[in-house]
C-alpha cells in the first residue's frame, strides 16, 4: 500500500506492507536510528513516538492506521523547545536514562508533561490512529509512576524519574507563564 | 522470507454496520481489527505469509457512542479504555473504573478498546472480570454463512467457555455494544496481582460486589480470574457469604477461605501455588476490608 504521512516534518509517500508496524517503517523505510526496541509488541516501551501529538508504542500501530498521520520521533523532538525543559531536568538532577531508553523515556516524560499542563498540541485536532480523542488531566503521583512504568528499562528508579518529571514540569510551567505574560 | 516477497493484506474500512455485514459475508475469514494491541503482540504477526483480509473497525461511528439512561449506560465496542475512564468517571460503577484504570499507562489505555479486550480469544483480563460481576450484557450481531444476520444479547460471563476461551458462535459475529447497569451494590472491590499480559500464569484478578447492610451482607457477586484459565464464579462460596452477619468472625473467614481453596483446587487441578496463595489472600483481604468498614461505621 502507499502510505502518505509526515515523519519528522517531512511529507512522505511510502510503499509499505499494510500490516507493517510503524516501528519497522521508521527503522527500515525511513532509517530512523533513535528507536532501539526489538520486543515485537511485548511492551518493552522503547519504541515510543508521537502520532498526531499523542504518545504511542510504534510497534503496536500498523501502517494502515497511519494514513495522513503526523509522526514525530525523538530525532525531531530533540530540536524543539519542549525538549530543553526535560534536558535541563536531567542535568539538574544529575540523572539521565541510559542510551537504550533515552529517546523513548524522554518522549514519555513529554507525554506526561502535556497531560499535566493540559497542553494543546497543534496537531491534536487530528484523531488518534485508532479513532479516539482523549485528554487526561490532573495526574497524581501514583498515576505518574504508572505512566512511567510503560518503559520497562531498569536504568533509573521511580524516585529519580519522579524528580525529573517534577522539575521539568516546573520549567515548563514557568515558560508558559512567561509566554502568557 | 524477505519482506519484498510479502504482499499487503487487503484492508477494508467499513463505516456502517450494513457495510460491515456485506464485507464479512464475502470474507468470512477476515480478521476484525479494533485496537490491535493483542493482534500486534502475537509472535508471528509481522512478517507473516498469511494473506487474510483485515476489517478495520475504527471508522464505524455506530461503535463509538456512549448512551446513558437512568438505568444503564450503553458503551460502543470501539470506545477505548481511556475515553471510557475519562467520560464515565462520574457515572460508571467504581468497580469498573478501577478495572479500567488498572491497565498500565494512558498510552496503552488509548489503544485498547472495550470490544477488543472482550474478544481476545485466549486471555481473560481485568475488564471482562469486572463486567461479569456487574451483570453486563453484550450485544452481538451474528452473520451466518447463508447471508442472514441476527442480533442477540449475551451476559459477559457466557461469552467464554469452561476453559476461558471465547465461545465459537455459529458464523462470524461482531460485538457492537455492552450495557452496564447503573444500579449496583454499595460495596465493590477490584483487586489485581501480577501482570496479566506478561505473566498470566502468576496473575490473579478479583472483582467483588455486595450489598452491605447495617448488620449483614447481601447480593454477593464475585469473579476470580486467572488470565490463562476460565472465570471462577462459585455458588458455594457466594452462598456462604450471602446473609453472613457482620463483622465476619475470624473462624468464619477461615472457613470460607478453606471452601474457596478446595473449590479452586477442584476447578483448576493445575493451579500454581503462587496463584492459589494470591487468590486466597486477596479474598481474605476483601473480607477484612468489609469488617473494617463495618467497625468504622
Amino acid at each position: 500500500m502507499t502510505l502518505d504521512c509526515t515523519i519528522d516534518g517531512k511529507v512522505l509517500s511510502l510503499s509499505v506492507n499494510s500490516s507493517k508496524p510503524l516501528l519497522q517503517i521508521l527503522s527500515e523505510d525511513v532509517d530512523n536510528t533513535t528507536l532501539t526496541s526489538n520486543c515485537h509488541g511485548n511492551g518493552c516501551g522503547n519504541c515510543l513516538v508521537l502520532v498526531n501529538g499523542y504518545a504511542v508504542l510504534s510497534c503496536m500501530v500498523p501502517a494502515f492506521r497511519l494514513k495522513d498521520a503526523v509522526i514525530q520521533t525523538f530525532e525531531s523532538f530533540s530540536k524543539t523547545r519542549q525538549y530543553r525543559d526535560i534536558e535541563r531536568a536531567y542535568q539538574a538532577t544529575g540523572n539521565r536514562p541510559c542510551p537504550n531508553c533515552y529517546a523513548s523515556r524522554t518522549l514519555l516524560i513529554e507525554s506526561i508533561l502535556q497531560s499535566l499542563t493540559g497542553a494543546h498540541h497543534p496537531d491534536n485536532e487530528k484523531p488518534l490512529p485508532h479513532g479516539g480523542v482523549i485528554g487526561e488531566k490532573d495526574l497524581d503521583e501514583k498515576a505518574i509512576v504508572k505512566e512511567l512504568s510503560l518503559n520497562t528499562c531498569q536504568c533509573m528508579d521511580t524516585g529519580e524519574l519522579l524528580q525529573i518529571v517534577e522539575l521539568a514540569l516546573s520549567y515548563r510551567s514557568r515558560k508558559n507563564v512567561v509566554r502568557r505574560a | 522470507m524477505s519482506y519484498a516477497e510479502l504482499r499487503s493484506n487487503p484492508i477494508h474500512t467499513p463505516t456502517t454496520l450494513a457495510e460491515f455485514g456485506s464485507i464479512i459475508t464475502k470474507n468470512p475469514e477476515a480478521v476484525l481489527w479494533a485496537g490491535g494491541t493483542y493482534l500486534m503482540s502475537r509472535p508471528n504477526f509481522y512478517p507473516s505469509d498469511e494473506m487474510v483480509d483485515v476489517i478495520d473497525l475504527s471508522k464505524m461511528a455506530e461503535l463509538q457512542r456512549i448512551t446513558r439512561t437512568d438505568r444503564f449506560v450503553d458503551i460502543g465496542s470501539m470506545i477505548n479504555v481511556a475515553q471510557l475512564a475519562d467520560t464515565g468517571r462520574l457515572i460508571l460503577p467504581p468497580l469498573l473504573l478501577e478495572a479500567l484504570l488498572s491497565i498500565g499507562s494512558t498510552v496503552l489505555r488509548r489503544q485498547i478498546t472495550i470490544g477488543g479486550c472482550l474478544c481476545i480469544p485466549d486471555y481473560r483480563l481485568a475488564i471482562p472480570t469486572a463486567l461479569s460481576v456487574l451483570d453486563t450484557m453484550a450485544e452481538m450481531r451474528l452473520y451466518l454463512k447463508s447471508g442472514r444476520s441476527s442480533t442477540k444479547w449475551v451476559p459477559i460471563s457466557r461469552l467464554y467457555d469452561k476453559e476461558g476461551k471465547l465461545v465459537n458462535q455459529e458464523g462470524r459475529f461482531i460485538l457492537t455494544h455492552i450495557r452496564v447497569g447503573l444500579e449496583y451494590s454499595n460495596y465493590q472491590k477490584f483487586l489485581i496481582a501480577g501482570e496479566p499480559m506478561h505473566k498470566p500464569a502468576e496473575t490473579v484478578i478479583i472483582a467483588f460486589q455486595a450489598e452491605r447492610n447495617t448488620s449483614s451482607l447481601g447480593k454477593v457477586q464475585m469473579t476470580i480470574t486467572f488470565p490463562n484459565m476460565a472465570f471462577f464464579i462459585n455458588k458455594e462460596v457466594i452462598g456462604q457469604l450471602t446473609g453472613i452477619t457482620l463483622p465476619i468472625m475470624p473462624t468464619q473467614i477461615r472457613q470460607v477461605t478453606g471452601t474457596l481453596k478446595s473449590e479452586l483446587q477442584k476447578a483448576y487441578p493445575n493451579i500454581g501455588p503462587l496463584q492459589l496463595a494470591r487468590a486466597l489472600r486477596m479474598f481474605e483481604s476483601i473480607l477484612y476490608d468489609i469488617n473494617t468498614l463495618y467497625l468504622q461505621s
